[in-house]
Parts: structure tokens; sequence; C-alpha cells
């Protein structure tokens, strides 16, 4: 029965492998006699040969097995009887030195057998005979070790290998001791070079008793002749020979992937000539540069002898150069691109260079960032001062009230950590509405205490990259948040290691953890704006007022909005 | 006339049968005779007959008894006051598929001793045999499928036909002998594999096993030396054909490289540096580690190892090599190294889904449980994959009965767990067995069964009974267990190139 014949069966018994079958005990289904369902069932195929599956011992334990699921009571552990294995009488431990000790992680290996086995020609026990009878006859001077003798079988092995693969089947004589000495190469030591041409007379002895066929018993591949498919020993045939078959797109395509094989190594040829071409021209620079040094102390030296009492600077134009006023630190460093150029030397008694002289590119920098911070804030503070008692129509013509007008110090600053520090010695109740809530026009008033406290923003970001929030109020209460700046955290886990790694990081202490925060979270927008709301509630009353001031002036008889005329409520929201 | 005993035979196609009485002269190859074994006697083929140790010996299978099992016997054993039958009369033109031989030089060794002899032997009794079966009248030549038998026979027995002139190969003989269960279990199918789509199918399926037809009918090495064991082989392996002529193989516990001779195998040890599988390490507990072996980086290993177990698995072959396979090796840990216990074989890509090519526990390891934790650690590989797998068919004897009795335990575990309602899909989900595996465990185990209009699941008091046994034997003896937790491993993924470019 197949197992096709099986399936039909139960399909139409309806029996679905999808379906959930009640799990039941013996004793919760009738005992049947004549139980239709087993008895229409077909054998299940095994899976072994059916030849095989006949056999006196199998079918035995089979049905013993049969007979304990059927419920016959207890069984005899049968086994297919197999043929033994027993104890060797080899010294096992003389074999098998102990030395294997077992890494802490798992083992890692790539070598193959090849690389690990050593030479791979092993003494046969007429090796061992001859080469005996050749040390005692050659007495304690020379003596061959084995492992020489060992390595001069291989080479003689490998290169008649190599040079007369056919041997066996074009009886091809054996190879001359001259033919293989010419072959001599790094395979083969000094050591056993000595006694090459006594191991060759007994090399060839034993390749004339074996009709010039390998020494060392070898597996039988395939040699593409007809005989091979009858053969049981060949194996290990490639699976790839029977199939290429020889077409031109074929060999077009081997030769296209060859070239670019070829290409590419090319390639990294270059490259690599490049590089070295680079490191020697470094090293170059690097020697020109000592010459220099040592050439400049030597003129320092011979100043000195001759009294000239000039400064030494321009011997040290690769020096950082000192520090001097803007331009001229500017000229300066062009100057230090062009060595042997003169600049006005800068003279101090000992000759020598201060540290605190030198100039930084930082702070140079931090200056020009004030500078321009200031002048900027001076035109904004300059034009809100033309500005004032001035009324701006052009602002969008039906926006409600407008709190101040956009400024930098609108959008308050968000920052991406809080420390949660232990709570304020002392806050009484009707503090805490005041102290949660962070109000805008407040944000210059400094905070009594604080129930979260920020960071100071990282210095190192732009103002323009920080994350800041705007809050505006809309008509008819609608509150916006504008966003600046907000990127998205990570929304990836992050790593326990990771967060393990900066534990014990810098020096809060234990109370004032750091918990990493995603303020773009939802549930911290609402909770901002809960908070800000609370405080807000009188603004919010009065912004209220006002809403409904320009509602009512604003919309016409017929509804539609009309702009703002009346500069009363214009001006208050100013 | 004796009575037909092998009942398995087809009743529909008879095979006429010659039987006659037999002399020690007439007994060649192809004759079956009863011989003793255990104490009875049994029907026996004669496949090889060869003078060793002085004296004349018969190498003979057992009928219904596995090929393990198939030894030399000397001519006592043989019972020749029974009649025998004898084999089908041999075609000249099958000679030219026994490998013709080019490589006898006249040297005076044993191996050409038992060669001649046998050959003598066949010239001698040809006559007699032919003469015999004119004692039954209305024979005509047999259908030549019942020749194909011959094809069996190994190399080291035949000889060169002489002046037998070589006609193509005959179509039939390439078909499985009828008189082979296993051959009418083929033809009972709808194809009939001849010989090249067997092949075929063995090179675009990257099968690892192999029609019985392709196999060496007798066991070419005497006894191997492993490690600290002395062991029988069970079938026939590619070993260089030295080797033959050896008492006993010495193979290298780590490196598994193989020694017709002592001295060789001492020299060899004193060089070798390997101590364990040459591959990553993916999992390790306190009894066993288990090493992944890629086929195309470890080819030297691999080929050795696949030789090595083809010594115990009848249905392995070796025609192609090692490289779609990756190898999971089994090993024990001590101060000399991580001694091979058992291993299986997988498919890089399986185009069946079979999780498991060859699986083979060493025998000088089995009975020791070892052989459910290899089917163990197949499944959790086909759990991490998630897949479902199963076995490559055909399983030997010992793989069914291993398959079978994790199949059970684990399945009867699962239900058992207070479990309502299951389904056979689920329960195959979650072991990583196919739904036929399940069916097929279940419906063994009789618990699937047809009550109150519906089918249900029926735990056994004898299966119940059974597990709990079980579970007592190995309280005492300690049970091995696979640990998912300790697998380090993700499935490799091969890209097209490195299956299909051999280098
Ligand atoms: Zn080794």
């Amino acid at each position: 029965m197949t197992q096709r014949a099986t399936g039909q069966r139960f399909r139409q018994r309806k029996l679905s492998t999808k379906q959930n079958l009640p799990v039941l005990r013996e004793h919760e289904v009738e005992q049947l006699q004549d139980d239709d369902a087993t008895r229409h069932i077909p054998k299940v195929e095994t899976g072994v040969e059916k030849g095989e599956e006949i056999e006196h011992h199998l079918q035995a334990v089979i049905s013993a097995a049969q007979a304990a699921a059927q419920g016959g009571g207890t069984v005899a552990q049968l086994y297919i009887p197999t043929p033994d294995a027993v104890q060797s009488k080899l010294q096992y431990e003389d074999l098998y030195p102990r030395h294997f000790t077992q890494p802490a992680t798992y083992i890692r290996f790539s070598s193959t057998v090849e690389d690990t086995i050593g030479v791979a020609y092993c003494m046969t026990i007429e090796d061992a005979g001859w080469l005996k009878a050749y040390n005692q006859k050659k007495g304690k001077s020379v003596h061959c070790p084995e492992d020489e003798f060992e390595e001069c079988m291989n080479f003689f092995e490998e290169t008649s290998q190599t040079k007369q693969p056919y041997a066996t089947v074009d009886n091809a004589p054996v190879l001359s001791y001259e033919d293989l000495e010419a072959e001599f190469d790094e395979t083969i030591s000094e050591s056993a070079r000595r006694f090459a041409k006594d191991i060759y007379s007994h090399w060839k002895n034993q390749r004339l008793l074996k009709n010039n066929r390998p020494l060392l018993p070898s597996l039988k591949f395939e040699t593409n002749l007809e005989t091979d498919d009858s053969d049981p020993y060949v194996c290990f045939r490639r699976r790839e020979v029977r199939q290429v078959r020889k077409t031109r797109g074929r060999d077009a395509q081997v030769t296209e992937k060859l070239k670019k094989l070829r290409k590419e190594l090319e390639e990294a040829r270059f490259l690599m000539s490049q590089v070295k071409r680079r490191e020697f021209m470094i090293r170059d620079q690097l020697a020109m540069d000592k010459q220099i040094f040592d050439q400049r102390s030597a003129v320092k030296e011979i100043k000195r002898k001759l009294g000239v009492k000039e400064s030494d600077e321009e011997l040290l134009i690769n020096q950082k150069p000192p520090s001097k006023p803007k331009q001229k630190n500017e000229q300066a460093a062009i100057r230090r691109e062009l060595p042997g150029g003169h600049r006005p030397p800068l003279t101090r008694p000992d000759g020598r260079l201060v540290d605190s002289d030198l100039v930084y590119l930082d702070d140079q920098l931090a200056k020009k960032q004030e500078a321009i911070d200031g002048f900027i804030e001076e035109n904004l503070m300059k034009h809100q001062k033309w500005n004032v008692g001035w009324v701006d129509k052009t602002w969008r013509p039906i926006t409600p009230p407008l709190e101040q007008p956009a400024s930098k110090s609108d959008f308050r600053r968000v920052f991406t950590s809080s420390q949660l520090p232990t709570p304020p010695a002392s806050v009484s109740d009707d503090e805490i509405g005041d102290t949660i809530s962070v109000h805008p026009r407040k944000q210059l008033e400094p905070r009594r205490s604080t129930r979260i406290r920020y960071a100071t923003p990282p210095d190192d970001v732009p103002y323009q990259d920080q994350t800041r929030y705007r809050r505006r109020v809309g008509r008819g209460g609608r509150q916006m948040i504008d966003r600046r700046g907000v990127k998205r955290q990570k929304l990836e886990p992050i790593e326990e290691r990771i967060l393990d790694r900066y534990k014990y990081d810098g020096d809060s202490s234990e109370d004032e953890e750091v918990y990493p925060v995603d303020w773009t979270d939802n549930l911290h927008i609402r909770y901002r704006i809960m908070i800000e709301r609370q405080g807000d509630k009188q603004h919010a009353q009065v912004a209220a007022q006002n809403r409904r001031a320009i509602e009512n002036h604003n919309r016409s008889a017929s509804g539609h909005l009309l702009p703002p005329s009346n500069p009363a409520a214009a001006a208050a929201s100013a | 006339m004796a009575p037909r005993e092998n009942s398995h035979e087809p009743s529909g196609t008879p095979v006429p049968v010659e039987t006659g009485y037999a002399t020690l002269a007439t007994l060649r190859t192809g004759v079956k005779a009863y011989v003793e074994k255990e104490g009875g006697l049994r029907k026996a083929e004669i496949l090889n007959q060869a003078v060793r140790g002085g004296h004349l010996k018969f190498y003979v299978h057992y009928e219904e008894f596995n090929k393990r099992l198939d030894e030399w016997v000397s001519t006592d054993r043989i019972d020749l006051t029974k009649p025998v039958e004898w084999p089908a009369p041999e075609k000249p033109e099958k000679k030219k598929a026994q490998a013709p031989k080019k490589d006898v030089p006249p040297r005076p060794d044993q191996k050409n001793l038992k060669r001649s002899r046998s050959k003598l032997d066949r010239e001698i009794s040809a006559t007699p045999s032919e003469a015999t079966s004119v004692n039954i009248p209305g024979k005509a030549p047999r259908p030549s499928k019942a020749g194909g038998k011959e094809n069996k026979e190994i190399v080291v027995t035949s000889e060169v036909p002489d002046g037998s002139t070589p006609k193509p190969e005959d179509e039939e003989m390439d078909l499985v002998d009828v008189q082979d269960a296993a051959a009418q279990a083929k033809a009972a199918a709808p194809e009939n594999f001849s010989r090249e789509e067997e092949i075929e199918k063995l090179r675009t399926g990257g099968s690892m096993t192999q029609n019985q037809t392709e196999i060496s009918r007798v066991r070419n090495l005497d006894k191997i030396q492993m490690g600290k064991y002395e062991v029988e082989p069970w079938y026939f392996s590619p070993y260089p054909i030295d080797f033959v002529d050896s008492e006993m193989v010495y193979i290298c516990e780590f490196c598994l490289s193989y020694y017709g001779e002592v001295t060789s195998f001492e020299r060899h040890r004193s060089k070798c540096t390997l101590l364990h599988p040459p591959g990553n390490e993916i999992y390790r507990d306190d009894n066993v580690s288990f090493f992944e072996i890629d086929g195309r980086r470890q080819r030297t290993w691999c080929r050795n190892l696949c030789l090595l177990s083809k010594l115990f698995l009848d249905h392995k072959t070796l025609y192609y090599d090692v490289d779609p396979f990756l190898f999971y090796c089994m090993a024990v840990r001590d101060e000399h190294g991580c001694h091979l216990v058992g291993y299986f074989s997988k498919e890089k890509e399986s185009a069946e889904g079979y999780n498991v090519a060859c699986i083979l526990t060493l025998p000088q390891y089995q009975r020791k449980g070892y052989g459910k934790v290899l089917i163990d650690f197949s499944y959790l590989l086909s759990k991490r994959e998630n897949k479902l797998g199963s076995p490559e068919k055909p399983l030997s004897d010992l793989g069914l009965l291993g398959y079978r009795a994790y199949w059970q335990e684990v399945i009867v575990d699962l239900l058992i767990e207070d479990k309502v309602e299951a389904n056979i899909e689920d329960i195959g989900a979650v072991t990583a067995m196919t739904t036929n595996d399940v069916l097929h465990t279940l419906q063994n185990l009789n618990m699937l069964r047809y009550s109150k209009n519906q089918h249900v699941i029926v735990l056994t008091d004898a299966v119940i009974e059974q597990r709990e046994r079980q579970k007592a034997k190995e309280k005492i003896k300690g049970k091995r267990n696979i640990d998912p937790e300790k697998l380090i491993w993700k499935p490799p993924v091969f890209s097209a190139a490195s299956r299909t470019w051999n280098w």
C-alpha cells in the first residue's frame, strides 16, 4: 500500500489533519469487537526496502513492538543482531596521547586533514626494515630518521604522480633519480636530501614490485572510462563533470568571468602598489623633516656660537605659531604653509614659545559665534523698538490674537533626558501647581523650585537642530504645538548591555538617575500639554474672551469670517 | 523436492527453480544451500568462495537475514544432505559487465591464490551443474531478468571471460531481479528504474542512498581497528582495493585516515594533530558535542567519514562526491580528544525536504541511546530552520526502529501533557515532523481510531505503560537529552555558486 492510498482512505472518512481530534484514554472509548476504522486502516509504509522489510530479525522486533503497543504485556526487549565490536589490543594511551584541553568557547576550526597529518607518506613494515638495515650499515655518524625517510618517499611519490599521472595506464618506466632530483623544491628539506639518493633505490624497488603504481593505497576515482560504472570501487565522482555542456555561450560566459576576475585582481594590485608608494613617500618626507630639523639645530648652534642675537623663530616655523591678533593669525596660517617665507618675528626674551600664547580654533569659533549671536540679538531688539506703537496689519488677517511674535525664545527647549532629583525639601501644595506648570511667559523668571529639572542642552548642537516646541492657541481654544528639530528616537529597544555600559558612568548620585525618555512620544506630549494648561488657565480665559470678541466682530450676518477690523482687539493681542 | 521457502516471492510470477543435490565440488556462486546458523539450518546463497587459512570457505548470505550477517563459513557447516537450488544458467554476455580486470600481473600473493582458486572451482563445476539442470525437463532458458543477479557479484571474484564476444549490454539486465522482493516492489511502482535513470536520479537528486543492485555483495574488509575498539564491518565499502589482503584496517579516530598495516598507522598517529572533527562546534553539553562540517570544505575528512560509515550502512552510496552535504558529527570528549560517536549527513538543499540523508551511530557506541540523541538533534535543526523534516528513504532496519522509537516518545509525551484535543498538523509543527510521519506513528501504535462517528486519538494503556517503563529506566540509567539552549547555530546559507562551482 502506498502512502497515497492511506490518504485517500482517510479522506473518505473525512479525517482532516488540520482538524482537532479529541485525545482520549483507552477506557474512554468503547472497545469495538470489530473496529471498523482500524481494520480498514491500511498498513503504513515503513520506508524500508521491501526486500529487507521481511527480514527475520526486523520482523521479530516489529511484532514485539506491535504486541507491546497493543497491550500484550511485557515483552522482552529484542535487538537486531549485529556483528561484534570488541576492545582493541592496541595500546590506546600510546597511540592517542592526552593532548586535548577543551576551550571555554565552542571550537571553531577550518584546517583540513591535509593540514593536520603532516607528511602523507607513512612507513610500511618493509620500509621500516630497510631503514633499520640502512642505519645499521651506515653506522652512527649518518643516521636517517624516520621523518626524513618519509619526506623523501613522499617527495618521490608526489613527483611521479605529477610527472606521470597515467603511469598505471601507459606502463611508464619508474622515474630516474636524475629526473626526481631536478624537481627538488621546498617540499623536501635539506636534511632529507642528504639521504635522497640512498632512499631512491629502495623506493624504486618498491615501485617496481607494484608495477610502478603509487605505493600508498588510494581510492579509485573516476577515469572517465567505460569501466567506471560497473566498478564498485570507483567512488566520489564529481557531480558536475557530466553536466558540462560545451556551448559557445558557456565558453563566452566563462571567459567573461575570468576577464572580470583578472581585471579586479589587477585593480587590487594597483591599489596595493599605490598604497605602498604612498607609504614610501611618507617615509621620505619624515626623513626630510628630520634632516631639516637637524640642520636647523645646527644653524642654531652656529648662531649661538657667533653670538647672533636674532630670534630663533625662523628656525622653528614648523611649530605651532604663537597667539596673535586675528588677521595676523590668518596670515601666519598662510605663511606656515610656505616654509621659508618671512614674517615679523615675535620676540620674546628667551626666544621660546609659551603655551598660553597659542590660539585655538575652538576659542576663535566661539568668539565668532558670540559676535554673530550678539549682532542678531541687537538687531532684533532694534526691530522691536521700531515696531513699538505700530500695528502690523499685514500679519495673517484672520489669525486670532497672537502671543508674542515668533521669536527664538518662543520655542521651548526640549531635552532628551531629564534628571529626576530627590524631591525638594519642602514644597507647599499650592506651589506644586505653579512649579510644574511651565508657562512660556514666565520663562525668563527664575524658577523657584523644580520638579523636573532639565539638563543643559548639548552645546555642540546648533540652535536650529535643537528640539524645540512652541505652543500656540488657535481659534476655539485649539492648542497647536509647533515642533522644530524633532528627531524621532530610534524605536528599537536599547540593548541592555549598552545600558549597562553607561550605568556607572558619570558622577550623578544614585537618586539622580538619568532615564532615557522619548519626548516625542504622544504620552509625554499630552502630559506636557496638561501641565501647561493648569498654569495657563488664566491666560486661556483671557484669550478666550479675546477670541469671542474677535468672532463677534468678524462674523458677518452670513456667518462668514471677515478680516479683523477691530484695532482694539488686534492691539490687545500684540 | 524441497518446498519453496521464500514465501515473499511474488505468487503471480512463478520462477522456475532447479533443485538437486550438490557436492562440495559442484557448489559455486549463486547456489542456494542449507547452512547451519545459530543452531539451525537456514537457506543461504553462496556469494563467493576462497581458500582462507588453508581451508576452502564459502561466503554466504542467509535468506531473510540482513546482509550484515553474511559470513564466511567452513564446508562442514553446509548441509549437503539437503537439495540445493541451482542458479540460472549464466549468459555469456553478462560477463562483460563484470568489470574486466586489467591489473592482474602474475604475482604470487594471497589475493591471486584466491582468484585462481575460485576460477578453477568454476571451471570444474560448470559441467556438473549443467548436468544437474537437465534433471528437470522442459526448462527453457530463464527470462533474462533472472540472471540480473550476477551483476551484483563483486569484482574481486570475477574472472576474465576468455574469448567471449562482447555484445551490447542487455537492457533487461539492468532491471532488478524478480526473485528479489525489492525488485517486486519496484516493478509494482509506476517507474522502472533503469541503471542510467538510477544514476541520473542520484546525480540530480543529491541522494545518498542507492538501489541494492548497485551494491557489492561481499564485504571487502574483515576487521577495522578504530580508537579503543576492533569492529567487524557489516557491508562493502570502496576502501582502496589493496585492503582486501589486510587482516585489519586501522582507522585514525580523529582524521579517519585508513591504513592497511599497523606500522603505517602508528607512524601516522605520531604525526596526526587533529583532535576533533574538523569543523565548528555548534552544540556542547555535559555529554556530547556536535560539529558541523561542510563536505566541500573538508572533502578529505568527509570522504573518510563516508567510507567508514559505508561499512555499516547498506544503502549508502559513495557514487558521487560529498560536496552537497553537511555533516553533523556527534562526539564525546575526554583528555584524548573528541571521539566520533555518530553523525548524520544532510543535504545543503533538499528538494524532497529531507532533514537527514544518512544517519549512523558507530557500532562500538550502539545501544547506548546515542541514536535517539542524533535524531533529536536533527529535528532540533529543523525547528531552527522552521521546517518540517523527515529522513531520506529507504531506511535501514535499525534506522526504522530508531525513528519509530523516537517518534513514539515525542508524540506520546506531547499528548500526555493533559491534552484534550490535538490536531495532526499541529503535532507536526511542534515536533518538526512531517504530517505523514505523525500519521504513520499514530496508526502504527493503533492510536488513531473511530469512535462515536468521529476520529479520535487514543492514548492507549499500553503506550502509556511503555512510556512510564521507559522513564523509569531513564531514571536509573540517565537520559541523554539535547538542550536547545546550547545549540549555537544559524541555518547556513549557500549561494548558488558555492553549490555548483566545484572549486
Ligand atoms: Zn589521524
